[in-house]
């Protein structure tokens, strides 16, 4: 390691925590999934770049959504997301993401995704391959550096533009993510 | 993502859990859900859950043109895409009345065994760490890349193939291609035997399986069950020995099954299927005759298909595929209507077995049965 | 099945079964090993009976085709049969306004699934079925999606703001 990378550490350390520990919550949102264990398994080994995939959103910090959103998974995508905590990315792996891609005509299938939660970035590709998601973590890592990965920020700073745009799509949302229906808490 | 709600009677809470197995869990393949009623460790009754991965497919297709749909088709079911290819194709040719050459079947039948490879191969990865065999997962993985490769020099993807075309296939095979492929056959051959010692002899395995969710031969036949899950009740039943297409009634393969229908029959049909395959793979590649790889097909971008309707199986991973078609002598399908064959399994089969399971035996159950949730929803 | 002669025996068998216990049924063998079996609604569970009867234990699927012209819905029955090697589509129509039609859960019990998905995605009513509740769509308040007369492409564009394209 030489005095620039030790520089750029010591000057941010938890920016450096962050870039190279990006842990994926395990949701398979759509048939982008397919290529996701070949990247966590022995051939690609995201490991190598930090990037483990994680069963509970709490835990995770890069949510990568795979694939087309139907309208019932967007109502599980809110909800993970809401679970995960901050600083948290989102990429939109696939076209489906970007623009309904294959579905762009489908009745059940959101066209744009970040008009419902912040995306800091794209795959394109139908099926990506398993390259393009390195190249894409590399690229969240410049963006993480420059302080440009803030999704959640904006999040929280526009939150009643998404929810409007979530509850047009979904009308059964309530009007603020923490009044679920028939959410009993107990301890 | 599970959330826990306690059922409160009069006041009073009961001991009854219900809980949302998926579809946010790691053990969950595929974007399903299952809700669970659960007292203490006993399933008590589960709901599938299923409409997260709806995308109005069959809606879809009729409003492309036939051209436009050969790209959609595969998409059906991303883990085993090429049989639903092969339905497509084969739908349309039976309602344009278009010949297959001889080479174009044998190339077929190589394409849609090595798809039941790698389908086969990710389930071991999804079975495997189900049940904590994570090195299985890793060397079916690391294996599943030698078939993928080979897919990327035949049609250009790894996932997604667009190659086989009603007429045909889309292009023939390529030089190289042969010797590629047996290099890959003989590792993939290699490896059955270590993965036998690893996790299909192992006892730890057949201690987890033997004898959890059996299905009788009758309760499976009247639950609509094919494939692997009816294979392992004892029914010899194979779309590709009963109905022949492709290439397969001139290959010489066995059906294997077996006759308990646990868990741990329908994880050993799997994997003897890998083998067949393999060696029908093997056949097809000695045997390929010459000649074109497809037929002349009117120009795709006017082309009516004449109308009627056909109804096509194909063995796929799971079971038997099928596509209704009717087509009413225009440039677009007036109505495709798709089995998938997790249909029946994802639903009913699976609540029926998952009642009085144990809740750490749900997963596996599951993934036992092979439950391809992109069938189910379409 | 063919026989060393190559002519289509199961097939004709079976249309000649059919034939002699539903008078009304109009039977083709469009191709070897297919058989389409065309009866009036009254008539079909009678032919699914007889059917199952003669060896048809398998149902493929129910599948629904919507005849907007005729203004008819169209219910496809597919069995096979494991020992004839046999596909056979039986068929009925029903109106398109209102359809309702006999649940055949009684005799293939995992039909309940397809009939579900038909009441979901056409609206056909099917009684004796219990289970006619939504099953692919969550929260729809549109019309039953697979008609013919929901416009994909317009409800796309209303709800998502697609654009729409000339094809």
């Amino acid at each position: 390691m030489d005095r620039a990378q030790i520089t750029k550490i010591l000057k941010s350390p938890g920016k450096w925590g962050q870039k190279y520990s990006l842990w994926v919550v395990y949701f398979c949102t759509g048939c982008g999934i397919i290529e996701i264990p070949p990247v966590i398994t022995s051939r690609w080994d995201a490991e190598r770049f930090g990037v483990i995939p994680t069963a509970t959103p709490r835990q995770g910090n890069l949510f990568l959504i795979t694939g087309y959103v139907s309208l019932k998974t967007l109502g599980a995508i809110i909800r993970t997301y809401d679970q995960m905590l901050d600083p948290k990315y989102v990429v939109g792996f696939g076209s489906c993401p970007v623009n309904g891609g294959m579905y762009w005509d489908s009745y059940n299938t959101i066209k744009s995704l970040d008009k419902y939660i912040p995306v800091d970035g794209w795959i394109s590709g139908c099926m990506p391959r398993p390259e393009a998601i390195f190249i894409a973590v590399t690229h969240l890592w410049t963006l993480i550096d420059k302080g440009l990965a803030d999704g959640y920020k904006r999040y929280q700073d526009n939150y009643e533009f998404y929810r409007e745009n979530q509850r047009r799509v979904l009308p059964h949302l309530p009007k603020f993510a923490g009044e679920y229906e028939a959410e009993a808490v107990t301890a | 993502m599970s959330s826990a709600q306690t059922i409160a009677g009069a006041g009073r809470a009961t001991r009854e859990l219900e809980m949302y197995f998926g579809p946010q869990h790691v053990g969950m393949v595929g974007n399903f859900g299952i809700v669970l009623t659960v007292e203490g460790d006993t399933v008590l009754g589960a709901r599938a859950n299923p409409g997260y991965l709806h995308r109005g497919f069959e809606k879809l297709m009729e409003y492309r043109t036939y051209i436009q749909n050969f790209p959609l088709v595969c998409r059906l079911n991303v883990m085993d895409p090429d049989p639903n290819e092969a339905l497509y194709a084969m739908a349309v040719e039976d309602l344009a009345g278009l010949e297959v050459p001889e080479r174009a079947q044998y190339i077929r039948t190589i394409v849609l065994e090595l798809s039941r490879v790698s389908s086969h191969l990710l389930w071991m990865w999804a079975y495997g760490n189900m049940l904590g065999a994570d090195t299985l997962g890793q060397w079916a993985m690391g294996d599943r890349e030698y078939v993928l490769d080979l897919f990327e020099m035949l049609t250009g993807g790894r996932v997604y193939h667009t190659y086989i075309w009603p007429g045909g296939v889309r292009r023939d095979v390529p030089p190289g291609f042969a010797e590629k492929a047996y290099q890959a056959l003989d590792h993939l051959e290699s490896m059955l035997p270590e993965y036998d010692s690893l996790f299909f002899n192992n006892r730890l395995f057949a201690d987890r399986t033997r004898g959890v969710a059996e299905l009788r031969r009758d309760e499976a036949v009247a639950l609509g069950v094919t494939g692997t899950n009816l294979r392992a009740t004892g029914a010899c039943v194979d779309t590709r020995k009963d109905d022949p297409y492709a290439a397969y009634a001139d290959l010489d393969f066995e059906v294997p099954t077996r006759q308990e229908g646990d868990s741990y029959a329908r994880a050993l049909v799997i994997r003897m299927e890998v083998e067949q395959s393999l060696s029908i793979i093997r056949q097809a590649l000695s045997r390929l005759p010459g000649g074109s790889a497809w037929t002349k097909t009117p120009n795709p971008f006017k082309w009516e298909v004449p109308a009627g309707e056909t109804y096509v199986k194909v063995e796929s991973a799971r079971g038997e595929a099928g596509m209704y078609m009717v087509s009413d002598g225009s440039d677009k399908p007036y109505r495709v209507h798709l089995r998938g064959p997790s249909y029946p399994t994802g639903i009913l089969v699976l609540e029926r077995l998952l009642e009085g399971a144990s809740l750490a035996d749900v997963g596996h159950i599951m993934l036992s049965l092979n439950i391809a949730a992109p069938e189910i929803d379409r | 099945m063919r026989d060393s002669a190559g002519a289509a025996v199961a097939e004709e068998d079976q249309k000649r079964r059919i034939v002699a216990a539903l008078r009304e049924c109009r039977v083709t063998i469009p191709k070897q090993g297919r058989l389409v079996a065309e009866v009036p609604r009254d008539s079909l569970l009678t032919l699914l009976l007889l059917l199952k009867a003669d060896g048809f234990e398998h149902l493929s699927m129910i599948s629904c085709v919507d005849w907007i012209d005729a203004g008819e819905l169209e219910l496809v029955y597919h069995l096979w049969s494991y020992e004839k090697k046999v596909h056979v589509m039986a068929k009925t129509r029903i109106g398109r306004e209102a359809p309702r039609f006999l649940s055949i859960i009684p005799i293939f019990r995992h039909a309940q699934t397809y009939e579900r998905e038909i009441h979901e995605m056409f609206g056909v009513e099917f009684e004796g079925n219990p289970r006619q509740v939504p099953f692919l769509l969550d929260h729809w308040q549109g019309p039953p999606p697979m008609r013919k007369d929901f416009d994909l492409r317009r409800h796309a564009t209303e709800t998502f703001g697609v654009e729409e394209k000339a094809l």
